[in-house]
């Protein structure tokens, strides 16, 4: 088992759009794309296993055991065209995975008559912002001139790490249209070396996907978040400044243990 | 090599719908402590040997079950009353009740999928529907709490044998990925957890203690009363 593709009921597409938001630096594609799964009440429809995940399992808060997964959402919209999420718990971690999962879930995209392949990414920044700029890189100019129209900036340079980069790259080689979303952020990572999630970055790349997706969507529970991700954030940088404090103070106080 | 993970059958048991129990040296020991009492109680004899290029002699991770991409172990043979075999997950059985009881191997970062996926094609090709896994879970209650793939099994658990749920979050290691991976295969699967108290520097000291208390759950559920 490679890369395995699970279709749990029968799936047809009608001009078939690819929306990639896989967990990467400040959860900013998964949280995107979970967020429109849930307000357009978009329906499981496959589920992609592989042995490049990480090893282990996870014991759900009703006792259930799940495994590390890509799931395929599929929305329906009122003109008749099928999106499809690609979400998930985890990445491959290895290059050779990312390549590995990105090429199966693409390819059965193109089994199905892919149109577009979008995905949304993190863009790390030391520059201070107010409201992050969502950057784009197209496989081609007229979508660079689209994705720019709805309020995406061109990035120059830069890399785009794991899967959410690698299904643009492969879209490319495969001749098909696809445009990666990356929304600034501060990457701010908790102490413990984890990203802590950017729902403000996320509602900026939010705004330009709906837009070029055409789609309506309630935007205040993601407000919500914004507000009490601000808060948590607020809190932990205070209370690193007074372990920084501390740690400073408790330096000038003693005195030194050794001699040289 | 021709082949990275491989079975070598050793033995056969004529068995009727057999249930698949498995257990590895995870936290405490508890899985493992359990399998080497199970195959004592039963007397079950060897019927195979899965031997896999991904299993080290040697782990660089401590805990063994902990894979890191970037600690992939040193490969050997392990010696044992005096004769010297490579890393396996072994499989015995024994026909009343119809049993394979897995001990389970630790393989590194690499191989934990494809062990496991070979392993429950093994179980599969030997008709078993049905597996019990035995491990251990950090907490301070001595208490044993249950998993599994379905709610219908949550709740038979609960409704027989009064096994509730209770532990939540990451299962890693060999029977964490065998128990995931059960769905995929069409088999239903259960894990029992046994309360323990981790060692900070020794997450697999064995607790008999606790793999006592999973025994004797796991013997209520498979009707073992000798």
């Amino acid at each position: 088992m490679s890369v395995e593709i699970k279709i749990l009921k029968e799936f047809t597409s009608n001009q078939l759009v690819l929306v990639c938001g896989l967990p990467g630096t400040a959860y900013i594609g998964k949280l995107s794309v979970d967020y429109l799964i849930q307000q357009l009440k978009a329906e499981l429809v496959g589920e992609v296993y592989s042995k490049y995940f990480p090893p282990f399992v996870v014991i759900r808060e009703d006792g259930l055991v799940e495994l590390l997964r890509n799931e395929l959402h599929q929305f329906k919209d009122e003109s008749g065209r099928t999106i499809v999420f690609l979400a998930g718990n985890a990445q491959a971690f290895s290059p050779e995975g990312q390549y590995e999962i990105a090429d199966a879930v693409l390819d059965w995209a193109i089994n199905n008559g892919v149109q577009r392949v979008y995905s949304v990414a993190a863009y790390i920044t030391e520059r201070p912002f107010e409201a992050p700029n969502v950057f784009c890189t197209t496989t081609t100019l007229a979508l660079l001139e689209e994705a720019k129209a709805h309020g995406a900036h061109l990035l120059d340079n830069g890399v785009i790490g794991g899967e959410n980069g690698i299904i643009t790259g492969l879209a490319k080689k495969k001749n098909k249209e696809a445009v990666c979303l990356l929304a600034e952020t501060h990457g701010y990572q908790a102490p413990t070396g984890e990203y802590v999630i950017d729902p403000r970055a996320a509602k900026a790349a939010l705004k330009v996907l709906t837009s070029m997706l055409n789609l309506k969507v309630d935007m205040e529970p993601m407000e919500k978040q914004v507000v009490q991700m601000d808060e948590a954030i607020a809190k932990l940088v205070e209370i690193e400044r007074r372990i920084r404090e501390e740690m400073a103070g408790s330096g000038k106080s003693k005195k030194p243990a050794y001699v040289t | 090599m021709e082949k990275e993970t491989w079975i070598e059958r050793c033995g056969d048991a004529e068995l009727i719908e057999p249930i698949a129990v498995v257990g590895s040296p995870g936290l405490k020991s508890i899985g493992k402590l359990v399998m080497d009492s199970l195959i004592t109680k039963t007397d079950a004899t060897k019927i195979a040997d899965l031997y896999s290029i991904h299993m080290p002699s040697i782990y660089e991770t401590k805990p063994s079950y902990a894979a890191d991409p970037t600690l992939l172990g040193t490969g050997g043979v392990i010696i044992e009353s005096g004769e010297a075999d490579f890393p396996k997950v072994q499989f015995y059985a024994c026909s009343n009740p119809s049993l394979i009881i897995t001990k389970g191997y630790h393989a590194n970062f690499e191989g934990q999928y494809e062990v496991a996926i070979k392993v429950l094609d093994f179980l599969a090709e030997n008709h078993v529907k049905r597996i019990i896994v035995a491990a251990g879970y950090g907490s301070k209650d001595k208490k044993i709490c249950c998993a599994a793939t379905s709610k219908e099994l949550v709740a038979e658990m609960k409704e027989k044998y009064s096994i509730d749920i209770g532990y939540k979050g990451p299962f890693m290691g060999f029977s964490g990925l065998v128990f995931g991976l059960s769905k995929l295969k069409s088999m239903e699967a259960l894990c029992l957890f046994a309360g323990t108290e981790p060692m900070e520097n020794d997450l697999e000291f064995p607790d008999k203690e606790a793999s006592d208390r999973a025994l004797d759950t796991l013997n209520k559920i498979l009707g073992i009363t000798k």
